[in-house]
């Protein structure tokens, strides 16, 4: 009996038992739906397409209704022109929505209701184009010679950290593909967190551990729900494809058989990762209700993850979208957006997955440590320092709290680095400086986010998402040291 | 044949096991002793890899115990617990399969435990829909599907009710008559005395008393002789070397030397008095218990 096929018995459970749920049956037929119905949606909403209904009346001058069906086909709109004897009868047909603009004497656009800009400028152009040629003729000037001076300058137009041929929708797309993939990875991910906690509060783990290896037991249940997991973006992705087929008018490169396969690829690749720190987190609470207490971190880690890919889905090329896809806690939720967008060459999601398979590996060996030695613990929750210590029990090590943030502290700010080494040799002195320990960590760490914070904003140049990035990451930082020494946070230092 | 070879375990500054070295022999039942926190939880998990030792070793017929000999063994924690919202039969099962038997051969002695513990009806209920008694039997069944040649239970009685209890030992008792090693923990001594041939005695981890409890009960040297009568109390002083350990309502329990003369002893009792019964008997599990626990 080895440990693969206990793992798969285990992943063969957590399927037959939750595929049995109408819950899931209902949540994966209502995100294929809602998928297919967001891309159909606009075409059905654009009636007759690229048509558009103009009235005239009063004083028009001859050559109008002919110059606003050339500078109409121009900008790639058919347009029908009507003839209204008076104003009323215009304004008539305006409010009953049977034109979509009426240009009364040539002066005055009157519309139905907003007014359209792509329909203001074509109908203006028409009569700016019209009034000039008639007072040029009026000047004398052949209608050679003003077609000469009329003749339209080649203006071309770049966007510059745009790729061409993506429009918004194509944004729209990538945004969508993102959500879908954060709700993927957050729903699965916390099936694992309840399940690890559901085993620990029912007792029933100390049956299954009696039978088969801890590492067995999480990694069966990390496979078979992620097999669910990959089953209902597959259907959700396959939504997509048939939807966007389906709908043959409308074109958007992002949502495309390469670009949606490598979606479900990053959902493999966000899922494992994130669902292995959720497993672990899981064993440190005892009950259903800990599950907040103990994956809080990680969840909004997650979620800033999607608000940064969010953010920068709008100029995917840029070095602050690259950075997000690279680093393997973003990288499942900002790659697949930049790939959708088209603004990655072929290595770079490569890199990226070798760099998140590298993270998972390192996650999966902490995780199994950390599960195995807190997963049999009954009683109050337990510290993250706790369950780490006891998996290096055999051998008693100086542990240091957050050491992440002591960490980034001496490599960021030069000024953070002698404090760092204080808390190091007072803690090696004397182990009782617990307040005063815990106001230098708030302070160091307030520091990191306050740079983080300037650092962010000057990389994306907006204020509102610097400061977001300090307050999330402070967020993160509190929920970490509460996780990890297992009381509610640093104290308030009063001064 | 399962032993404890100088199993040592601390947690922290505790030391749930010290040393501590017995055998659980086949074909008999092992009664588990020792007060709250002794360390019998500590070392039941240990024989399962469920705490993984400091010192010392857990044999099953000689050899250290590995994960192979694990899957043939049956357990049932303490703390009891199975899913819940699963169905009774395919819990079972998938617990079987865990041990490594396949689903038609798990699933043929799963439905006749369900069948013989009453329980065939409720196959594919979920459990949570069962009464706690029924619960009780399924956590056996969890423990048994595997046909396991040791079975070890963290308090088999607690909770149960005087008709389980009953049903309980002789199905233990079935067992170990069938060959396998049974070791239990228990806080019921009159239980034990009654269905054990061996006990373990543990105190703060150590092992302060083991053997066959009828030898061990045998070697003490002193004998007890409860009498029961009618009137007027003999005269006890005058029974000198005897001990009167409580005298009243009709009812005396005297501790006497192993070499006393019983018939001697009758006969100057019921010399005035009138003795419904004389009972001459070594010490009870629970004054062996005692004896040894607070030693």
């Amino acid at each position: 009996m080895n440990g693969m096929r206990q793992g798969w018995l285990v992943a063969r459970r957590e399927i037959g038992e939750r595929s049995r749920s109408r819950a899931f049956l209902v949540s994966l037929a209502l995100m294929a739906v809602a998928v297919a119905a967001v891309l159909i949606m606009p075409a059905l909403l654009k009636p007759g397409g690229g048509s558009k209904d103009i009235g005239l009346t009063g004083p028009t001058p001859a050559a109008l209704a002919a110059t606003i069906g050339q500078q109409a086909h121009a900008a790639g709109v058919t347009a029908r022109v009507h003839h209204y004897a008076s104003l009323a009868a215009g304004e008539q047909a305006t409010r009953q929505g049977r034109v979509d603009v009426l240009v009364a004497g040539a002066q005055r656009l009157e519309w139905p209701g907003r007014a359209d800009q792509q329909l203001k400028a074509v109908v203006t152009g028409a009569i700016q184009l019209v009034t000039v040629r008639g007072r040029a003729a009026a000047a004398g000037i052949s209608p050679g010679a003003a077609a000469a001076l009329l003749a339209p300058v080649p203006v071309s137009s770049a966007e510059l950290g745009h790729v061409a041929g993506r429009s918004p929708t194509d944004e729209l797309a990538a945004i969508i593909m993102t959500g879908v993939l954060l709700m993927c990875i957050s729903i699965f991910g916390s099936m694992v967190l309840t399940g690890v906690l559901e085993e620990k509060a029912s007792r029933v783990v100390e049956v299954l551990l009696a039978r088969i290896p801890a590492r067995a037991l999480l990694a069966g249940k990390i496979a078979g729900i992620g097999l669910l997991g990959l089953a209902q973006i597959a259907v959700t992705a396959l939504a997509a494809l048939i939807a966007v087929t389906a709908v043959g008018s409308l074109n958007i490169p992002a949502v495309r058989g390469a670009v949606l396969a490598w979606a479900v690829a990053w959902f493999v690749l966000g899922y494992a990762l994130y669902a292995t720190v959720f497993g672990a987190l899981g064993s440190l609470g005892s009950r259903a209700e800990d599950a907040q207490a103990v994956a809080g971190p990680a969840q909004i880690v997650l979620v800033a993850a999607y608000f940064a890919s969010f953010f920068m889905i709008t100029q995917p090329g840029s070095a602050a979208a690259k950075a997000i896809s690279y680093f393997p806690l973003t990288a499942p939720l900002a790659m697949p957006g930049r790939i959708a967008m088209g603004a990655t060459t072929w290595w770079e999601p490569l890199l990226a997955v070798a760099l998140t398979l590298a993270t998972i590996i390192g996650l999966i060996q902490l995780a199994g440590r950390l599960y195995t030695s807190a997963i049999l613990h009954s009683g109050p929750r337990l510290s993250l320092q706790d369950a780490w210590r006891s998996t290096t029990a055999a051998a008693p090590t100086v542990t240091t709290p957050a050491p992440s943030a002591t960490e980034a502290g001496t490599r960021t700010t030069t000024t953070a680095r002698p404090r760092a080494r204080t808390t190091t040799e007072r803690r090696t002195t004397m182990t009782t400086t617990g307040p005063a320990r815990h106001r230098l960590l708030k302070t160091v760490l307030t520091g990191i986010a306050v740079a983080l914070g300037i650092a962010v904003a000057a990389l994306t140049s907006d204020v509102i998402i610097g400061v977001a990035a300090g307050a999330v990451f402070i967020a993160i930082a509190n929920m970490m040291v509460r996780l990890w020494t297992g009381h509610p946070g640093p104290p308030v230092a009063h001064h | 044949m399962l032993g404890f070879d100088g199993a040592t375990k601390r947690f922290g500054s505790v030391t749930a096991l010290d040393r501590c070295t017995f055998a659980a022999r086949p074909g008999r039942l092992t009664g588990f002793l020792g007060p709250n926190g002794a360390g019998k939880t500590t070392a039941m998990r240990a024989v399962f890899g469920l705490v993984e030792l400091d010192a010392g070793t857990v044999r099953w017929h000689g050899v250290p115990v590995s994960a192979k000999e694990r899957a043939r063994f049956g357990y049932m924690p303490e703390e009891r617990g199975l899913y819940p919202r699963m169905r009774v039969r395919d819990q079972l099962v998938y617990l079987g399969q865990l041990c490594g038997r396949g689903a038609t051969d798990v699933g043929r002695s799963v439905d006749q435990w369900l069948e013989r513990l009453g329980l065939a009806g409720r196959a594919a209920d979920r459990l949570d829909a069962l009464s706690h008694g029924n619960q009780q039997r399924v956590q056996l069944i969890a423990a048994l599907v595997n046909d396991p040649g040791l079975l070890v239970l963290d308090e088999p009685f607690s909770g149960l009710d005087p008709i389980a209890m009953d049903a309980m030992g002789g199905l233990l008792a079935e067992l170990a008559a069938g060959g396998a090693t049974v070791l239990f923990s228990s806080h019921q001594l009159d239980v034990v005395e009654d269905l054990c041939q061996d006990v373990v005695i543990i105190e703060h981890g150590r092992v302060v008393l083991a053997g066959e409890l009828a030898e061990l009960r045998a070697k003490v040297p002193q004998r007890f002789v409860d009498i029961r009568y009618r009137g007027l109390a003999p005269d006890w002083p005058e029974l000198a070397p005897v001990t009167v350990i409580e005298a009243k309502d009709g009812r005396a329990r005297l501790r006497v030397g192993r070499d006393t003369d019983v018939a001697a002893l009758l006969a100057t009792v019921q010399d005035g008095t009138d003795v419904v019964s004389f009972a001459y008997q070594p010490p009870t599990l629970s004054e062996l218990f005692h004896q040894a626990v607070a030693a």
